[in-house]
């Protein structure tokens, strides 16, 4: 009887260290917890008790970890009552979490990490970003948004044939990570476009060989997970996504957050909650 | 576990009246991921509904929260009898808990054929649910015709020496009657209630959030339903003997101890683990002051103790 599983996940109240407002309503959220901060895989989230008004709990990714001060932050967007009650939390009340849940990126042997991440989808991605070992692996990652972007930026003397003097998000430069960002909006060394027209003048500019060290993570809406997909499969490079669905239990359950993967023997249903959040390309979108 | 807890279902010794309940802790292990989870905690754990063959169920969403609960509609996803049989069954650590399997037919052959398969198992009881709302086929339909009941539990009946527990729906008129069908042929025990049919509208696409367009409404939300079914299910079981798994919203000790004093012998908690995966402790510790509190030795004494008034008029409002 395997039972590995058991006590993975630990059921704690958190306390909230720092809760910063940025423009378009969204947010980053600091909590305290010497678990989820020292046992956390990138790609995993939180489900967590948003205020005493609402039942249910809301899944969120961790975006980054702090195993010195042993806290976490989560981003999160403002898009409904739960993550509005949410908003409302004040430094020093605690919040009730669960976590860290889910599968993780595969990402140790790959050379070439190319993260991309739109809107409330960039948190996994920096969650990543900060695991990499810079030794042996060459990442670069490029963040979306068509609102301002989360976070503090800093414009940096890097240039590329496709854009001069980039933006950068400050976190990123400090861990040293090359990261682009784009929007279809104006902002000053933003490049202009969807992250798919981005990642695809950045592959322009690698050779063949270097092309086959890539492997892409993604996550963001659908539809911008869809096009990552088509462009991976065009340049044959391997993929992995980050999924959203409605959850109820987050624990494997009740099979409520569920998407069709395509398995090899046939179509099945997973549960992104702990078969996910992260599925190969291939396997999804059929 | 406090020994004031232990109760007796349909035979079958439990350590403690907590029965998760079906379609919510998978098929047993899942929420053992928690630290601090165990499903030694509770007196037996419902596995998720099985139907003879596997099932992709329904597309998504399949949950959404509404006012102090939420409507789900799963579709019955499980890997098919064989699978569960064979891979799941072994895996399970009895010592823990009882486990029960919960099946669903689409024809009444169908149940006949299950309660045979696990007949010859090792499982605990069987419990048949004719009252999932969430298929085209078979489900509700069975529960809802309390002629159709009869065939059905008859039939498993015939096939198993197993405790059998029937699954009442509330979408009835009469559940009473519905029962006393159910206890006529040979259902052992009853399981009051299954969720209530319902809806919600995303006002923006004007489409149901739920992709099966409706769900089982479950939680808090139902729980003064839920709570006057099983008394009026217990006026007819009471006769018989035949056992009360109260639920349907259950949230906390003192909601199961309602549910015990209308008649339930054992509580079901399935939605407020979602919120409060933690929360068998503290209604097992608060059963069990309760019961210390009030002077009595063991839960059975407070099994359909429900003092009613003797004004109450049939006209409600
Ligand atoms: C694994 C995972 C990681 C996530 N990480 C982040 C993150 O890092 N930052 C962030 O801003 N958001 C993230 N989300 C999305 C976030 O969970 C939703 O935005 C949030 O649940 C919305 O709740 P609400 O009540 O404000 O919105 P409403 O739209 O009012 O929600 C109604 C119901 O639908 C559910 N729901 C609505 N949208 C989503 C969605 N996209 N995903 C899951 N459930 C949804 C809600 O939980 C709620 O039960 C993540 C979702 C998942 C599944
Ligand atoms: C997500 C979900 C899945 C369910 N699946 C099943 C099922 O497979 N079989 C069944 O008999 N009842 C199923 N139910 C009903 C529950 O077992 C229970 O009767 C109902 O939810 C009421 O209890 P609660 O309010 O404590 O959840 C399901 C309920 C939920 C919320
Ligand atoms: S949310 Fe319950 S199985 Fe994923």
């Amino acid at each position: 009887m395997n039972k590995s599983h058991r006590g993975s996940v630990k059921l704690e109240d958190c306390e909230i260290i720092a809760h910063k407002k940025y423009e378009a309503d969204q947010f980053v959220l600091t909590l305290a917890s010497d678990y989820i901060s020292n046992n956390t895989k990138p790609g995993q989230f939180v489900h967590a008790t948003v205020s005493e008004k609402l039942l249910m709990r809301r899944p969120i990714s961790i975006m980054s970890v702090n195993s010195k001060e042993n806290t976490f932050d989560l981003l999160y967007k403002v898009v409904g009552d739960g993550t509005r009650e949410l908003s409302k939390r004040k430094v020093g009340e605690q919040i009730s979490v669960m976590g860290p849940i889910g599968n993780g990126f595969n990402f140790d042997s790959v050379k070439r990490p190319i993260m991309i991440g739109g809107g409330v989808g960039i948190p996994p991605m920096v969650a990543l970003a900060q695991q990499l070992n810079l030794k042996t692996q060459k990442p670069l990652a490029i963040f979306g948004s068509e609102v301002e972007f989360p976070f503090e930026m800093e414009i940096t003397d890097k240039s590329y044939p496709f854009i001069e003097n980039p933006a950068t998000m400050s976190l990123l430069h400090e861990w040293g990570i090359d990261c682009l960002l784009t929007s279809n909006s104006d902002f000053q060394g933003v490049y202009k476009g969807y992250v798919t027209d981005l990642a695809r003048d950045f592959f322009n500019t690698l050779s063949a060989e270097e092309l086959k060290e890539v492997k892409i993570f993604a996550c963001g809406p659908d539809m911008m997970l869809k096009a990552v997909k088509t462009l991976a499969s065009q340049l044959n490079v391997e993929c992995e996504l980050s999924l959203e669905e409605f959850m109820a239990c987050a624990i494997g359950g009740c099979a409520g957050c569920v998407v069709e993967v395509e398995t090899e023997t046939g179509k099945s249903m997973k549960r992104v909650c702990v078969d996910g959040p992260i599925f190969d390309a291939n396997s999804i979108f059929q | 576990m406090n020994s004031n807890l232990k109760v007796n279902y349909c035979g079958i010794e439990l350590n403690s009246p907590i029965v998760l309940l079906s379609g919510c802790v998978g098929f047993g292990e899942e929420y053992t991921r928690i630290d601090g989870f165990s499903n030694s905690d509770v007196g037996a754990v419902c596995l998720k509904g099985t139907t003879n063959e596997p099932r992709l169920g329904n597309q998504p969403h399949r949950i959404y929260e509404t006012p102090d609960g939420m409507i789900n509609a799963i579709g019955l996803q499980n890997p098919g009898s064989d699978f569960v049989i064979n891979d799941i069954l072994p895996t399970l650590d009895k010592t823990e808990t009882k486990f029960i399997i919960n099946i669903s037919g689409s024809t009444i052959e169908e149940y006949g054929e299950l309660a045979k398969k696990f007949d010859q198992t090792d499982i605990d009881a069987i419990e048949i649910n004719i009252s999932c709302p969430n298929v085209k086929e078979g489900g509700v339909a069975f529960g809802n015709d309390p002629d159709m009941s009869y065939r059905v539990v008859e039939i498993c009946r015939q096939n198993t020496t197993k405790p059998l527990i029937t699954k009442l729906s509330p979408n009835q008129t009469d559940i009473a009657y519905s029962a006393q069908r159910c206890i006529d042929a040979g259902s052992d025990g009853l399981a009051v209630i299954n969720t209530l049919m319902g809806m919600a509208i995303d006002i923006d696409s004007r489409k149901p959030f739920i992709g099966n367009n409706q769900g089982g409404l479950s939680g808090p939300a139902i729980k003064p339903i839920a709570l006057l079914k099983t008394h009026q299910v217990y006026q007819v079981s009471k006769k018989y003997n035949v056992p009360i798994i109260g639920q349907g919203g259950i949230n906390s000790a003192e909601d199961a101890i309602e549910f015990i004093i209308a008649g339930a012998t054992t509580v079901g908690v399935g939605t407020a683990l979602f919120y409060d995966p933690l929360i068998c402790h503290k209604i097992n510790d608060g059963i069990s002051d309760y019961l210390l509190r009030n002077n009595i030795k063991n839960i059975s004494e407070l099994v359909g103790s429900l003092q009613l008034n003797d004004f109450s008029s049939p006209c409600d409002s």
